[in-house]
């Protein structure tokens, strides 16, 4: 560790001037000469009903409109937003059942802001202006908005090709009896002195990134379809709309602009199909096409929300016997991502503890909410609030400490990861329970507030997790990395991978500097336009420095052996002779037989037969190096969150007074930024428990689709933060660095509502623990104690 | 919709716009004058991406700020703040803490900072805190955007005397 000159420091982030001065460009900043204007037409006033009329009659004579397009007037391919399906085999496929059911512009409504038609303009106002003028008539449908009302026989069916609008459930053949998990729950269940249960609900969060979704497209007389988008993954989107518009991957153009923040939202598709398809309407015009804020409350993903029940078994000692968790989620109307959270949610909870045995059973079902799809945590989250508040009930039962009870059953190297058949390959769990501890003063403050009288009642709590990095061997975690060393001995690095803010991009430059051994500002790295780069799967799974990170490294490691080689042939001696210091290679120990970098990089590229001897001058052909790499693992992170609480008890307000935010990160290449990672982890899991969810009426309206009705956590909300970065190098990660981007946000989750246990005694089971439900749930507490005195 | 002619000065450069009544000034910097730093967020004021200064110090939110109500006045947005290269400081101690990642609320954030130094040279982290109020990230949990702030107040108070002394501008 100790001969790194460039990782593990703080650099300045390869990005932040760009983006301090405004010149970083998003998709909405881009203009283009001759560029038209998209709107999409979209119900508002219904979350289910078919269309039984529709006149664009009107709409089309608006000044400025270009052309109007309906249903029948775009590709009848249907498609899912999702990029699951391309990361499985074919058989895998088919086994999970995903289907491609959600249609560019359609004439069936799922969701409160499908889409029914488009105008493109020559303005923004006039595309809007005309949008006013299409007539729509409606044929209203029962609205279902939890899985059991969708469910219900004679229920209208969202698609024939799932019946009882059950989307998913772990597949028979993978999962027998449609079970993950271990051993005979049923059997363990006898052995079993105490057994905790409880339903409990977890909420429809949303990511509120902050770039609103913004597209610009354009369809050129050569067959060239072009989209600028933020997409997180670009690649994964240029073989989707590939596919869906039947334009070949050479002439399927996706430039990828600044990503304002992703958080899994746009994780595959979002309007690029509409954009595309207006695009199409008009050849050689760009289009852009802008979304407002309450519209993309409805268009992209949001968590999945559902009922989770979980029962537990201990023994007297905390031998946690079995576990037995059904998670019965809610889709929106359309399929995208059903299989992954389904499945995901039970995959962390096998993966966090030692049970005797478990059964987990995990089911999508269609609603007529906005659609669900990938949100940082990926399922992770909902298990968190579960399992972990099950946990510290039993702890409270039994009187056992709950971190000593964590400590004792954690998985921990060697035991299966969340994928059975693949062993954690490092773990440092206990030392970041260790270190949170001590950072909040468990041990005091668990004793000072055990027995409290008064108005305001404090509490500290704990929660563990574990993640991953990246989905191997899930889903395909392929990328592809190409090092070019220019003639004047810099460095250029291209990769598909996604910065959605995360740093990635920083790191990944601080990687590739490390293993050539150059400066860091003599490496570039390129991203952004797909026809240069090779495949990648895209910034998911919290994968980009672990699977990015190791390919550039492996394709340095191979540019730096072509470059010892060329110097070794050039000095005399065998490259194992030759070290490298300030791009100057040297025999070692004998620093006056050297050849400078350049000269190396210079020859290779201006390579000329010296005319006085009729011999080259040095190697001939640039030094290029690229590597098509698969990840054999995915060395999950492990996280421990403290948070200390302070409760009204007249009121059921909960004030957050620090939260502890302790991670086993592998090694932090950017350590500012995996606090980062954390910090903001801590603001969307704090917002997760206690203050965000989407609301809807019960028509299907969402009820708060701005800033100022759904509450996130704003400056003065948060609390103390403390991250600590528990370094423990990974055999397989990059210099030993794991994940840090989803999971930061997992474990505050459970920690704060365990601190409330703490504090009142009471454990609110239905997220977000908002004053009104825990102010009823410590009344009710309040009331039996009376009724039993 | 009858149009008006409205003069900004937008960075030091003079601009004559034409523009509808109810044009905003946010889309009369990004349409009009071609300066796409202040950004769309929401459009209702709730979330500061499109923060701009007025006169020099003032933060609105140019999603509320009708163009025409502007007519004359000095705007500052993020794309005037470097100077000959050199950021601003407080531009700078958003770069050496870190306290930017996906960038989109950052020009906002930045000029909100600007604005709050002004009214308070020596903050408390709370009031820190409170004068960021309507400028919202999602991705920092604003731990380094409360240090960075820190950091310009302290950067700025020293520069302050230094300035004074050589005839410059507090």
């Amino acid at each position: 560790m100790s001969n790194e000159t460039v990782i593990g420091k703080n650099v300045r982030k390869v990005d932040i001037v760009d983006k301090l001065t405004g010149a970083a460009q998003y998709a909405a900043d881009l203009k283009m000469p001759g560029m038209l204007y998209g709107k999409i037409v979209r119900c508002w006033e219904h979350a289910h009903a078919r269309v039984k009329k529709l006149d664009l009659s009107q709409a089309v004579k608006h000044p400025g409109v270009v052309k109007v397009l309906g249903p029948k007037d775009v590709t009848q391919k249907k498609y899912n937003a999702s990029v699951l399906d391309l990361m499985v085999s074919e058989s895998m496929h088919d086994m999970l059942g995903d289907i491609e059911d959600q249609p560019i512009l359609g004439d069936y409504v799922k969701h409160q802001g499908d889409a029914i038609c488009a105008i493109i303009a020559k303005s923004e106002e006039a595309a809007e202006r005309a949008a006013e003028k299409v007539i729509v008539e409606y044929e209203p449908l029962p609205v279902y908005l939890t899985a059991d009302e969708s469910c219900k026989p004679g229920a209208v069916q969202f698609t024939p090709l799932k019946q009882g609008n059950r989307a998913f459930q772990l597949p028979e053949p993978m999962f027998p009896k449609h079970v993950l998990g271990w051993g005979d729950v049923d059997a363990a269940m006898k052995e079993a002195d105490l057994v905790v249960e409880d339903e409990f609900y977890t909420p429809k969060q949303k990511q509120c990134q902050m770039e609103p979704h913004a597209y610009i497209a354009k369809y050129d007389a050569n067959g060239n379809l072009t989209c600028w988008t933020s997409t997180q993954m670009p690649k994964c989107v240029q073989a989707k709309l590939s596919r869906l518009f039947e334009v070949p991957m050479n002439r399927m153009h996706i430039i990828q602009t600044t990503v304002g923040g992703g958080f899994g939202c746009r994780l595959g598709l979002v309007s690029e199909p509409q954009i595309c398809a207006l695009a199409m309407a008009v050849p050689g015009r760009p289009v852009k096409l802008l979304t407002l804020r309450e519209e993309d409350w409805v268009i992209s993903p949001s968590r999945h929300p559902g009922k989770y029940w979980m029962r537990m078994g201990f023994k007297k000692d905390g031998t946690p016997v079995f576990c037995d968790a059904y998670f019965r989620n809610y889709k929106g109307g359309y399929y995208l991502d059903a299989s992954g959270v389904a499945f995901t949610a039970g995959a962390w909870l096998g993966g966090m503890y030692r049970f005797g045995a478990l059964r987990y059973r995990g089911e999508s079902y269609f609603t007529n909410q906005g659609i669900t799809g990938a949100f940082r945590g990926y399922g992770n989250p909902q298990t968190n609030f579960v399992l972990e508040q099950i946990v510290d009930r039993a702890c409270a039962q039994l009187g056992i400490d709950p971190v000593e009870w964590r400590r004792k059953w954690h998985k921990d190297v060697g035991d299966d990861g969340w994928c059975p058949g693949v062993p954690y390959t490092s773990c440092a769990l206990d030392e970041c329970l260790d270190k949170g501890a001590a950072a909040i003063g468990w041990k005091e403050k668990r004793a000072k507030y055990a027995h409290q009288t008064g108005v305001k009642q404090r509490g500290v709590g704990v929660a563990v997790m574990n993640h991953t990095s990246g989905a191997m061997p899930m889903l395909l975690e392929h990328t592809n990395c190409t090092v070019k060393l220019n003639e004047d001995a810099t460095a250029i690095v291209t990769l598909a991978c996604s910065d959605m803010g995360q740093g990635s991009h920083t790191a990944l430059q601080q990687v590739a500097a490390e293993a050539l051994g150059f400066p860091l500002e003599d490496v570039q790295l390129k991203g952004g336009d797909m026809d240069i780069t090779g495949f990648d799967i895209g910034a998911h799974a919290s994968r980009t420095l672990y699977v990015g990170g190791a390919a550039i490294k492996m394709a340095c490691d191979e540019a730096r052996k072509q470059l010892f080689a060329r110097a070794a042939k050039h000095l005399g001696v065998t490259p194992d002779d030759l070290e490298m210091k300030n791009k100057v290679i040297s025999v070692k120990n004998r620093p006056e037989k050297s050849v400078d970098v350049k000269t190396i990089t210079r020859l290779g590229v201006y390579h000329f037969v010296d005319p006085m001897t009729g011999k080259p001058e040095g190697e001939p052909g640039q030094i290029v190096a690229s590597v098509s790499y698969f990840p054999q693992r995915n060395s999950p992170p492990f996280g421990a969150s403290y948070a200390e609480v302070e409760v009204d008890t007249e009121t059921g307000e909960v004030k957050v007074l620090h939260l502890v935010n302790a991670h086993d990160i592998g090694r932090a290449i950017h350590p500012a930024a995996v606090e980062g990672q954390l910090e903001g982890g801590i603001q969307q899991g704090l917002g997760n428990v206690l203050t965000e969810e989407i609301y809807y009426d019960k028509d299907g309206h969402v009820r708060n689709n701005s800033f100022t009705d759904y509450k996130m956590y704003g400056p003065s909300d948060m609390p103390k933060i403390t991250t600590i970065l528990v370094e423990n190098p990974d055999p397989f990660g990059p210099f030993g660095a794991k994940s840090v981007g989803e999971s930061g946000l997992v474990s505050p989750i459970g920690a704060v509502a365990n601190a409330i246990f703490h504090a009142t005694g009471v454990q609110v089971t239905d997220a977000p623990i908002t004053p009104e439900k825990l102010l009823k749930a410590i009344k009710g507490k309040q009331g039996a104690r009376k009724a039993a005195a | 919709m009858s149009k008006h002619a409205i003069t900004l000065i937008v960075n030091g450069d003079e601009y004559t716009l034409n523009v509808p009544a109810n044009r905003t000034l946010l889309e009369a910097l990004r349409e009009d004058v071609g300066l796409t730093d202040a950004k769309y967020g929401c459009g209702t004021g709730e979330c500061g991406a499109c923060t701009v200064l007025v006169d020099g110090t003032r933060a609105i939110n140019a999603c509320l700020t009708l163009a025409v109500a502007m007519d004359g006045k000095e705007i500052t947005t993020a794309a005037g703040l470097a100077m000959d290269g050199v950021l601003h400081p407080v531009q700078q101690a958003f770069a050496d803490k870190a306290a930017v990642q996906c960038g989109y609320c950052t020009p906002g954030m930045v000029l909100k900072t600007i604005s709050l130094l002004a009214q308070n040279a020596n903050p408390t982290e709370q009031e820190i805190r409170k004068g960021l109020e309507g400028n919202i990230c999602r991705c920092t949990g604003y731990a380094k955007i409360v240090d960075a702030v820190q950091q310009a107040a302290r950067t700025m108070n020293a520069e302050t005397p230094a300035r004074r002394a050589a005839g410059g501008n507090a």
